[in-house]
């Protein structure tokens, strides 16, 4: 009986101890993302209910060009962003790795450093280097193709270099990530490695890579779902054009809800994305840690 | 210990309720920033001080989408603010979603205003189905300024140096290549990579060739895509001829003109306050003058929308009884005051004031003011006005268009696909 009595005084003080957390998550998560799927069979404008239209809105998605133009762009945007931030921020970290005491700390600030930048700060600052007519980094353009070239105003170029201002704005937190993962590594494993005459090249693959694989997939899938989620660096760099060049999902359900105020059809974007990154994360982990068990 | 504190409570109540009971307070909420917030600001500060029983208490919020998702959302649970501003252009999305209070002739009469006192274009874009929606402030229209310096020695400045003999396309885009032959960088300068600016700029030659862009629900039907196309083209033929800058953003397209590189101008009436006060502190450096848009492609029009104000509804109710009647008041006394609106560049919707000897004595003011007969309003639609997807077209086809990506006919194309799916 006293046990009995224990049992439940046990299960209440937990169930008290995770009930903040699981009623935010619900009124703030839950919630809204369950309202957004019934949104998405309705014609609801932005605010008030709406009629039940069934699965117009994503039959209506299928034929709508624009939503293919996204849709494309955003698995560009991954391919141009995930793999290349990845190695880049390995590379970051095994150098900084090798380096020691302060000086290691203040690389390490000096690479955090634009993590902690607002993105509206960050575009601001590109936006002016790059600018057409007085922005400093156009006479360096100018030296690989021979003249100035308004970035984000040109198609070929617009989303490779939104896809630049990503990483630098983000690739501090992915450095961090790695140098944890690298410390990580007991340093036991270099010293038999080197006794049994490994070179650093062999180290690097026989030890380093294989123990820090879990890091590296968890980056990659990090990376994966932040990138497809992409749309502040977008709406404030080149406002999704030229000709759609740069439009993408999130771009999309902006411009539904709030400028033409259909609530319904935003939604069906929205959940398209939403079933879209977890679908692709999930098995994109699974990928991952199956290519790392081998 | 407790009486004193019932003391204070008592004091608190008093400090709070006894200027309430003589007082109505107006929430006031605008878009306006830069030159026109500051005249605003001033014309609400008068207002008060005017009106020791109705006091405004206002806000400034940020343009645009912004603005009118906030008005919107605010609107829906009636916790908007009793006045607020509104561009024409965006009342028939207003209508769809159901946040614009009409304004009764009841309404009107608190104000002391009848609609025969107002330009006629701007009550007609604030009417749907014979109810008034908004009352009409001012008329804002692109214009074209001129710098009198750099077109010194042609032909295209009278005795008085004041532009003359741009009657037609050609006359104009002679002007141009005359001022390219003479050394000057840049002709004509606009925001050429921008959607304001394009959009504006290509409306006023679609308007003036007879061209429509909506309608019956249509975006560009039957020989109004080959009107539209033109419009491009002959924007497309200034960048290829080097007479426009290319790509320029609004503040590089002003300033191109402000420093003297740029002999003419297409921008709004709302830049002429910066170039009377840089003449004022003698840092301009050049004569200058604005007049209405010549009929460069037959016939007199210019892009215009309107500065108007409107009563929001507060969830299924609406501001009503002495409040309403408080902020007729307001708009009524904004209206008769409209000549320091002016100030701003804006020509007075509220006829009274802009037939005023005080108006006509403004420069160059009252000599584009004739474009009030000619404005080409967006047309009303949900899809048109103020940072509306066609804004955002003009960004994504236009401009690209203008900058050799494809041709007038491909962009109208592209501008139809576009925006026709989107008028469901």
């Amino acid at each position: 009986m006293a046990m009995l009595e224990n049992r439940r005084k046990k299960n209440l003080v937990a169930l008290s101890m995770v009930a903040p957390f699981v009623i935010v998550f619900a009124v703030f998560f839950l919630y809204p993302t369950l309202k957004m799927f019934e949104l998405s069979f309705t014609n609801a404008p932005l605010i008030g209910d709406g009629e039940w239209v069934g699965l117009d809105n994503y039959r209506r998605l299928l034929g709508d060009r624009i939503f293919k133009t996204s849709l494309w762009n955003n698995a560009y945007f991954v391919l141009l962003t995930v793999v290349p931030t990845t190695v880049i921020a390995l590379g970051i970290a095994l150098m900084i790795n090798r380096l020691s005491g302060r000086l290691q700390a203040l690389v390490m600030v000096l690479f955090f450093l634009p993590y902690v930048l607002p993105v509206s700060v960050v575009t601001q600052i590109w936006a002016w280097m790059l600018d057409f007519q007085f922005g400093v980094l156009q006479p360096v353009i100018a030296v690989f193709v021979g003249k100035p070239v308004a970035v984000f105003k040109n198609p070929d170029w617009v989303m490779p270099m939104i896809a630049a201002v990503t990483i630098w704005w983000t690739n501090g937190f992915n450095v961090l990530l790695f140098i944890a993962g690298l410390r990580n590594i007991p340093s036991e494993l270099y010293e038999a490695a080197a006794l049994d005459g490994a070179t650093k090249r062999q180290q690097f693959r026989r030890v380093t890579w294989p123990l820090l694989w879990p890091v590296t997939a968890l980056v990659l899938t990090l990376q994966l779902i932040l990138q497809l989620k992409i749309f502040d660096q977008v709406y404030l760099l080149s406002g999704g054009g030229p000709f759609n060049s740069s439009f993408v999902l999130l771009m999309q359900v902006y411009r539904e809800a709030f400028q033409l105020n259909h609530g319904g059809y935003s939604s069906a974007v929205a959940t398209v994305l939403f079933v879209l990154i977890a679908v692709v994360s999930v098995l994109q982990f699974q990928l991952l840690r199956i290519g790392g068990r081998r | 210990m407790k009486a004193l504190g019932r003391l204070l409570a008592v004091s608190a109540i008093s400090a709070v309720a006894a200027p309430a009971l003589a007082q109505t307070e107006v929430i006031w909420w605008d878009f306006l920033s830069g030159g026109d917030g500051v005249r605003m600001k001033a014309l609400i500060e008068d207002f008060n001080a005017q009106h020791p029983d109705i006091q405004i208490s206002g806000t400034t919020l940020e343009w645009g989408v912004p603005f009118y998702t906030k008005v919107r959302t605010s609107a829906a649970v009636g916790e908007g603010p009793d006045v607020m501003t509104y561009h024409l252009s965006r009342v028939p999305l207003g209508l769809e979603e159901g946040v614009l209070s009409p304004i009764t002739d009841e309404d009107l009469q608190n104000a002391e205003l009848t609609t025969d006192d107002f330009f006629a274009s701007s009550i007609e874009a604030a009417t749907s189905d014979g109810e008034l929606y908004a009352v009409p402030f001012d008329i804002h229209a692109l214009i074209l300024y001129y710098n009198k310096a750099l077109l010194e020695g042609s032909a295209w400045l009278d005795a008085d140096g004041n532009l003359t003999g741009i009657d037609s396309l050609e006359d104009f885009e002679a002007a141009l290549a005359w001022l390219k032959d003479n050394g000057v960088e840049t002709p004509l300068t606009f925001q050429t990579g921008g959607a304001g600016g394009v959009w504006r700029v290509f409306y006023t030659l679609l308007s003036q060739q007879g061209g429509e862009f909506i309608v019956d629900g249509e975006v560009l039907p039957g020989d109004n895509a080959e009107k539209a196309a033109n419009a491009i083209d002959t924007m497309a033929r200034w960048q290829q001829n080097g007479w426009i800058p290319e790509q320029a953003e609004y503040e590089a397209s002003v300033a191109l003109y402000g420093s003297g590189e740029a002999a003419f101008q297409l921008n709004g009436v709302w830049e002429v306050p910066t170039f009377n006060d840089m003449e004022e502190k003698g840092t301009l450096g050049f004569g200058w003058g604005a007049v209405e848009i010549p009929p460069l492609m037959g016939q007199a029009a210019s892009w215009a929308d309107s500065h108007a104000f409107a009563i929001p509804n507060e969830g299924d109710d609406t501001v009503s009884g002495e409040k309403r009647a408080a902020v007729m008041t307001v708009i009524g006394w904004m209206e008769q005051n409209a000549l320091r609106w002016a100030d701003a560049g804006h020509i007075p919707a509220y006829k009274p004031v802009a037939d005023s000897a005080e108006y006509a004595a403004m420069e160059p003011n009252a000599t584009y003011a004739s474009l009030a007969d000619n404005t080409a309003f967006d047309p009303p639609s949900t899809i048109t006005g103020v940072a509306s997807p066609t804004y955002d077209t003009a960004l994504n086809i236009i401009s690209p268009a203008i900058h050799g990506y494809f041709s007038g006919a491909e962009a109208v194309e592209q501008i139809k696909a576009e925006l026709q799916a989107m008028m469901q």
